[in-house]
């Protein structure tokens, strides 16, 4: 089959070299900053970045007794709930009701819930600090209308609630693309399995799990790929939010980066704390990757 | 093969075509207008009121400097703290540029050689009679930039700033309050405010960095300037744990406790709260002296200006200081050329300006000045003059080290959060500071 896509004479390279162009870009700002990165993280710079002093793994070994960093990457692994499942519950969920059971104007409500997603996330940032005021905002104006006016919070500055506040606007910003994910998946199961499986007398709620969900294995494994590396290497939210406050409570790893390596001046830390943060992601994506793709196909 | 051979050669030509092309543009200025010079400054000043000040500044530098052109970048703090470490790096990076001061900032690009001390300006322009020894020790570092507040000058400051008590004159004079001349009656007065049901406080803490001030503030009524310079600069080995900062810690817990500040104050951010404070919301705000142009225009209220006051028999002192200062790259150019800017940027003339758009400029007023002084502007004024005359200028501890901003920020949500008590924010914030003295020590 191969041969057959190249016309008689031509070399095999010729294809290579149409890459190349697009392969310098990519080697120029990212490959070669990614490898800058890791031989950055073992060195300790001082000068601004103009001398470093090779240190080996010091600065890995000093990670793991900074107690920043594990609060920071506990935090992260929080997110994974507000990132990836309670968007894919909820995108599941909207999805199979949007499919199932059409709607009049069901383009506009899929345009709105999918909204969240193209909103630059610093402005996502400002409106829901705005959401979020104890004072002003419409949460608790709204929770002091309907007589709950007990559960009002300084929710981005308090220590029990400021996960969740910020966590929820990941929530928000998330299931938008999950649920166009899945709808498009659903486009792909054929009507008649729901027929003959109705037929058989099965519940809508067996046909979610035996039909729906097995169909939709492909597009929940890139939904869980991306949403769990959006959660890993989150900045923007908690930057324009909270900054990492109140104390540590919503400190995340890419935080720490920003603030080691361009505001402390300590390069080869931040470079290995985002030198592990891509391994992990990595590592991750793979096994998502190998846990959910059927052997012959591909995600 | 032969045909990629070609093609490979015709992506080299284009690619050094290319960057043959892209080169003019960096070369152009000094091979075309060798008789022009042109100053690359990059600054600060992004709101309206002090852009207008730097651009009337500028241009009459140009007039009087026949053939210098001054190319200015304006970038709020954040992105020039940001840009201008590497920028001052490059040999076609700013002339002169603004540079935060303490350690991180002005002390890092010291150790890097990339500031022009300005010993020699400073005897040629007669700075000395501009700035007193203790504004300019804040922007001296010794030249491995690992000592501050003493050495080398590297920058000079056009304006400057004190951190008080803001007050809504409206509010003061419908409940017969006035202004407290002691701790004291501060603190009475706040339980006073508390009663007739009035925030006393405007305040917000979810930016973090305005708390610094709030805990500061009530800091150096209690400590002595000598303490505040030791712990800023890193000498004399002193301590943060100590009764004194503990109580400061203890009175602002009790204040959140009180409910003195705005409720919700957690969750509310600087911009925010000002913003409430200017519409008639709180009696009072503590903060810096910066913020006084904006209450001067657009808002029906009025508003007055105080220091905090000391405790009873003893003089205050506030926190205040000198704003972000101008500083010269190493390996500019024109070395006396960007002096001269920095001079005119310190100039009686430029001292006027300020003070008309409502900033406390660093230098002195002309003596001629018909600058209004019955205003707001003239309180704030008033209480720089006052700490100045009585040697009462403190400082902004989080310049103490590389990392107190950090250390402080997140202390302090936890003092006000009540998961640390003063005992624990003191113990926590001398864990950073004794570790940075140690290091220095080496």
């Amino acid at each position: 089959m191969r041969k057959a896509n190249r016309y008689p004479g031509e070399s095999k390279w010729l294809g290579l070299l149409y890459l190349l162009p697009a392969f310098l870009i990519y080697a120029l700002f990212t490959l070669i900053p990614i490898i800058e990165t890791f031989r950055s993280s073992f060195f300790e710079w001082s000068d601004l970045g103009r001398t470093s002093q090779w240190v080996g793994l010091q600065n890995y070994l000093d990670l793991f007794q900074d107690g920043s960093f594990l609060k920071a990457f506990s935090n992260n692994l929080i997110f994974i709930t507000f990132y990836s499942i309670i968007p894919i519950l909820l995108g599941l969920l909207l999805a199979s009701l949007l499919s199932r059971y059409p709607i009049p104007g069901f383009t506009v409500f899929r345009t709105v819930l999918f909204l969240p997603q193209v909103i630059s996330m610093v402005v996502v940032g400002v409106i829901w600090r705005w959401m979020f005021n104890p004072t002003n905002g419409p949460i608790n104006l709204f929770l002091s209308a309907i007589g709950l006016g007990h559960l009002q919070q300084a929710w981005l500055g308090s220590f029990q609630w400021a996960l969740p506040a910020v966590g929820s606007i990941a929530s928000w910003v998330q299931y938008g693309f999950c649920m166009v994910l899945f709808l498009a998946g659903m486009q792909r199961i054929p009507e008649e399995y729901y027929e003959a499986s109705s037929l058989d007398g099965a519940s809508a709620f067996h046909q979610f799990f035996l039909i729906t969900i097995p169909g939709l294995k492909a597009e929940i494994a890139v939904a869980l790929i991306t949403t769990i590396v959006s959660a890993l290497r989150v900045f923007d939210l908690v930057y324009s939010t909270t900054k990492g406050g109140p104390g540590e409570s919503t400190l995340v790893t890419g935080y720490l980066i920003y603030r080691s390596a361009i505001l402390n001046n300590q390069i080869g830390y931040g470079a290995a704390i985002a030198t592990l943060l891509t391994v992990v992601i990595l590592s991750l994506s793979f096994l998502i990757r190998r846990i959910l793709s059927d052997r012959n196909e591909v995600v | 093969m032969k045909k990629i051979h070609k093609i490979v050669v015709l992506m080299l030509v284009l690619i050094l075509v290319l960057s043959a092309c892209s080169k003019p543009t960096t070369d152009n200025p000094e091979v075309t207008d060798s008789d022009e010079i042109t100053l690359v400054v990059w600054d600060q000043f992004y709101r309206p009121e002090e852009s207008a000040v730097i651009e009337k500044l500028n241009a009459e530098f140009e007039k009087a400097h026949p053939g210098v052109k001054i190319q200015r970048e304006v970038k709020v703090l954040d992105d020039l703290k940001m840009t201008v470490k590497l920028a001052l790096a490059e040999a076609d990076g700013p002339d002169v540029a603004q540079v935060n001061q303490g350690r991180s900032d002005m002390g890092a690009l010291i150790e890097a050689d990339l500031l022009l001390p300005l010993n020699d300006y400073l005897a040629k322009y007669g700075w000395g009679n501009v700035f007193s020894t203790s504004v300019a020790s804040r922007n001296s570092f010794t030249p491995d930039g690992k000592s501050f507040g003493h050495g080398n000058l590297y920058g000079v400051s056009p304006t400057a700033e004190v951190v008080g008590v803001f007050y809504n004159k409206g509010i003061f004079k419908k409940n017969r309050w006035s202004v407290p001349t002691t701790f004291e009656e501060f603190q009475e007065l706040l339980a006073k405010i508390k009663k007739a049901g009035i925030t006393p406080i405007s305040f917000g803490s979810l930016d973090g960095w305005n708390a610094i001030h709030e805990f500061s503030a009530i800091q150096h009524l209690l400590v002595t300037p000598a303490y505040i310079n030791s712990l800023t600069y890193g000498v004399n080995n002193v301590s943060f744990d100590t009764p004194e900062n503990q109580e400061a810690a203890q009175i602002l817990l009790d204040w959140a406790q009180a409910g003195y500040f705005t409720e919700g104050y957690p969750g509310i951010g600087y911009d925010d709260s000002n913003n409430n404070f200017k519409a008639g919301e709180g009696a009072m705000t503590i903060t810096g002296s910066w913020f006084a142009p904006e209450l001067m225009i657009g808002t029906d209220q009025e508003f007055g200006f105080f220091l905090l006051p000391g405790l009873s028999g003893k003089q205050t002192m506030a926190i205040g200081g000198v704003g972000v200062p101008y500083a010269i790259r190493k390996t500019t150019q024109h070395p006396d050329l960007a002096a001269e800017y920095l001079n005119w940027m310190i100039s009686p003339r430029a001292a006027e300006l300020w003070a008309k758009a409502g900033m406390l400029p660093a230098m002195s007023l002309p003596e001629n000045s018909k600058v209004k002084t019955d205003n707001l502007f003239g309180e704030t004024l008033y209480a720089w003059e006052t700490i100045n005359k009585n040697n009462a200028v403190g400082h902004y501890i989080d310049w103490a080290t590389p990392t107190f901003y950090d250390t402080l920020v997140a202390e302090l949500q936890k003092l006000l959060g009540s998961i640390a008590t003063p005992a624990d924010f003191t113990a926590a914030v001398e864990r950073d500071y004794a570790q940075f003295l140690k290091e220095q020590n080496k």
